[in-house]
């Protein structure tokens, strides 16, 4: 009779490639599973049928500084009497009583023309920035001190200052002088914000939380209590191949189907947001970047849950059960980090790393994403409009809510490596509390 | 290792072999309780070679017996061991067992290729070791022919030997049925019980419950009587017949004419009474079933009786139960 080795511990490689495969193929026979996936693809389709239709929308132009009025009904808008030194609000004083007359101007010359020029970047300190492209700003009827209303000694500019309070986060503000880039264009500054914001948005709700969740939930949790209900448990462990061996290749099995999966819908998504995203390329290959690190994100998610909610269904027949508070912690945990992205409980959950991860990328490919936000907020100022006129533009909220800075005060590049070494020990963790619950488990 | 005396030339490189002298299977005072039910109580037990089988009624223990044997169970008392090593701590001992479930469910989605194969490569075998041994033992039990058919396709006796196959797929030297017979139709029984014989032959250890004697007794004669939990009886089937046919019998005998088979019957000196329960059968009482069968088929021939059964309703394991529980044992 041939000598068979005294050790389990061997021919690993071939007992995981088995087990795995056994795994894929199981899956495949499962009406479940496809519903799952279905249902995955079907939600994120959506979301993705509203972006393109969202995308293909324009946005309303509006006059943020009000010159394109023509308050004295002399048939001038204000922007061109104010240029030519008429009075905006007398209607017997308007260019047409000029010795050569000059004929109106169209309302749309005096509407988004004086958009955002701001070239700097976002760093701790104060920089001046804008160029008035109207020359409301720089008109010679206006006094030294009416040019400089921020008082920096620059006449027509814009002071944008980063400020870090005692407790850590960062404040921006902005003094513009009245008149410089005060009406920017909504068009395309709203197309671009919206654009960065969905990707944001569903990067981090759609596919980091309800796949990154969902799937698993679906998934993993009956990768080991399945087959011990069923009774088709004795026929792995009839073999010389260690409890948390098992645990580990079902659990990689499973990935095996989810990560595929995760992959082809980050991709998919990637490319509609490529191809109809805001800007004149063809093409918005800058994305890919974010796009990436969502698929990441997504992956790390799905081994983390799988670990653990295999880990649930080997401790309780009815694991899901105790899957459903877990996913209730990390949706909280998922809408706080987009909040307090710093706040010390994300470090106990899972989402609030992977988040991280999301949120490191953004950082890395669109540098001035706060400025950006900033920018959008401040507006042009309101200028023409009442004092509590909200002056911010639209898609810079939900940017704002959907773009976190990735906490802990770390660097892009270092938050990223940080959140991977994370959950990779969590997973490393879950993975050796679900192995030890199997061990002890008793199986009838 | 002994060192050979009378080598001549090269010395021969041999493999260590771990554990020889340790017996395939030893229980040491075994119990296993849930709360103050013994599942299982007192248990020794040494196995080495041949064929056993476990004998007890429903709930007598076997499945506790087994599934304690492959690790699935931890013992509340007592220590395992397999091959000399604890398997609830460790399975590597499983290298040299296969084991038949007693559960019906198998993975019905999958070829019985598939299904052998795969199991195979648990044991460390390449994709194409296993191909080759899952080949080599489905056409030992048989299943060439249907080793790409699903499994759901197959009939209950296709399904045993399938797990059969998939159970001695790494060459096993212990070899564990539970209820290997149970829901097949005769033809697939004695598919299977020709099996098992044929694993005793080759030197394996080989361990197969049932709650019928009769299946038992066509396989092997070393049995392991499980009551209740408790270790009734072991040895050999025979001694235990013997006994047993000093007790008294009977023997339901359905024939065309009963009253003329009586008359004849009645001459045999061992049967001590004759019943007609109905119409159609009789009953013999005897001390000495071994004499009544012996005789019984030529009263029958000479005389030109016509008779459809013959039964004993006492040759069962309930009776050999009551026999060795009611203070006659061993």
């Amino acid at each position: 009779m041939a000598t068979k080795p005294d050790t389990i511990y061997r021919a690993f490689d071939r007992k995981a490639s088995a087990i795995v495969e056994f795994t894929l193929r199981q899956y495949r026979t499962k009406t479940s599973t496809w519903v799952v996936l279905g249902v995955g693809f079907t939600a994120l389709a959506l979301i993705f049928l509203i972006y393109i239709d969202v995308m293909g929308s324009e946005f309303e132009s509006v006059d943020n500084d009000g010159d394109s009025t023509d308050y004295d009904n002399d048939g001038y808008p204000k922007g061109q009497e104010l240029r030519l030194g008429t009075d905006p609000w007398d209607s017997e004083s308007h260019p047409g009583l000029f010795d050569t007359p000059i004929e109106p101007d169209p309302i749309s010359m005096y509407i988004n023309e004086d958009g955002f020029d701001w070239d700097i970047n976002s760093k701790i300190g104060s920089q001046t920035t804008g160029i008035d492209d109207d020359g409301d700003c720089l008109n010679s009827n206006k006094t030294d001190s009416q040019k400089d209303t921020n008082d920096n000694g620059v006449p027509c500019d814009i002071i944008v200052e980063y400020f870090r309070s005692s407790d850590g986060n960062i404040y921006t503000y902005v003094y513009a002088d009245s008149g410089v880039d005060e009406d920017p264009d909504e068009d395309a500054y709203s197309r671009e914000a919206i654009h960065m914001a969905f990707v944001l948005s569903i990067g981090k709700l759609g596919f980091v939380l309800l796949l990154g969740i969902f799937l698993p939930l679906f998934m993993a949790t009956g990768l080991i209590r399945d087959e011990m209900s069923s009774g088709t448990m004795h026929f792995m462990l009839a073999k010389p191949i260690a409890r948390s061996e098992v645990f580990l290749y079902r659990t990689l099995g499973y990935l095996g189907i989810v990560w595929p999966y995760v992959i082809v819908l980050g991709i998919l998504g990637a490319l509609v947001s490529g191809f109809a995203g805001s800007g004149d390329a063809f093409f918005r290959f800058a994305d890919l970047g974010v796009w990436l690190a969502i698929i990441f994100a997504t992956m790390m998610a799905t081994l983390v849950y799988g670990m653990l909610f295999n880990a649930l269904g080997v401790f309780w027949k009815y694991g899901i059960i105790l899957a459903i508070p877990f996913a209730a912690w990390e949706l909280g945990m998922a809408l706080l980090s987009m909040g307090a992205p710093d706040a010390m409980l994300l470090r106990f959950s899972v989402i609030g790393w992977a988040l991280m991860i999301v949120d490191a990328a953004a950082m890395l490919v669109w540098p001035n994403l706060d400025l950006f936000i900033v920018m959008g907020q401040w507006g042009g100022g309101g200028q023409g409009s009442g004092w509590d006129f909200d002056s911010s533009l639209e898609g810079s909220g939900p940017l704002d809510f959907f773009s976190s800075k990735p906490g802990l005060g770390l660097s892009a590049f270092t938050a990223m490596i940080v959140a991977t070494l994370v959950m990779l020990f969590q997973a490393a963790i879950l993975w050796f509390i679900g192995g030890a619950i199997f061990k002890g488990k008793e199986i009838q | 290792m002994i060192p050979d005396f009378d080598q001549q030339g090269a010395a021969e490189t041999k493999q260590w072999v771990p554990e020889v002298s340790a017996p395939a299977i030893l229980l040491e005072n075994v119990s296993k309780s849930y709360g103050r039910i013994f599942a299982l109580s007192n248990i020794t037990l040494a196995l080495n070679g041949g064929v056993t089988g476990v004998l007890g009624m429903n709930g007598a223990g076997k499945s506790t017996l087994f599934n304690l044997l492959m690790g699935k169970l931890k013992p509340s008392q007592g220590s395992i061991k397999l091959f000399g090593t604890d398997p609830w701590k460790n399975p590597a001992p499983y290298a040299r067992v296969g084991f038949v479930p007693e559960h019906e469910k198998m993975y019905d989605w999958m070829t019985g290729y598939g299904f052998v194969s795969t199991f195979a490569r648990l044991n460390g075998l390449t994709r194409d070791e296993a191909s080759v041994e899952a080949n080599r033992v489905l056409e030992f039990v048989g299943l060439t022919d249907v080793a790409y058919k699903k499994i759901g396709q197959y009939s209950k006796g296709m399904r045993q030997r399938a797990k059969i196959a998939h159970a001695l797929v790494n060459d096993p030297e212990l070899i564990i049925l539970d209820e290997p017979l149970q829901g097949c139709d005769p033809l697939a029984r004695t598919t299977i019980m020709n099996l098992i014989r044929e694993l005793g032959r080759m030197g394996r250890t080989v361990l197969v419950s049932s709650h019928i004697l009769q299946e038992i007794e066509r396989i092997t004669e070393q049995i392991v009587i499980l009551h209740q939990g408790r270790l009734l009886a072991l040895g050999n089937l025979h001694s235990i017949r013997e006994r047993l046919d000093k007790i008294p019998h009977r023997i339901s005998i359905q024939a065309e004419n009963p009253k003329e088979l009586a008359k004849d019957v009645i001459d045999i000196d061992e049967v001590y009474g004759v019943s007609f329960p109905d119409g159609k059968n009789i009953s013999i009482q005897t001390h000495n079933l071994g004499a009544i069968h012996s005789q019984l088929p030529r009263i029958i021939v000479d005389n030109n009786h016509k008779v459809s059964t013959i039964d004993n309703p006492d040759d069962d394991l309930a009776s050999i139960l009551g026999y060795l529980t009611s203070g006659g044992g061993m």
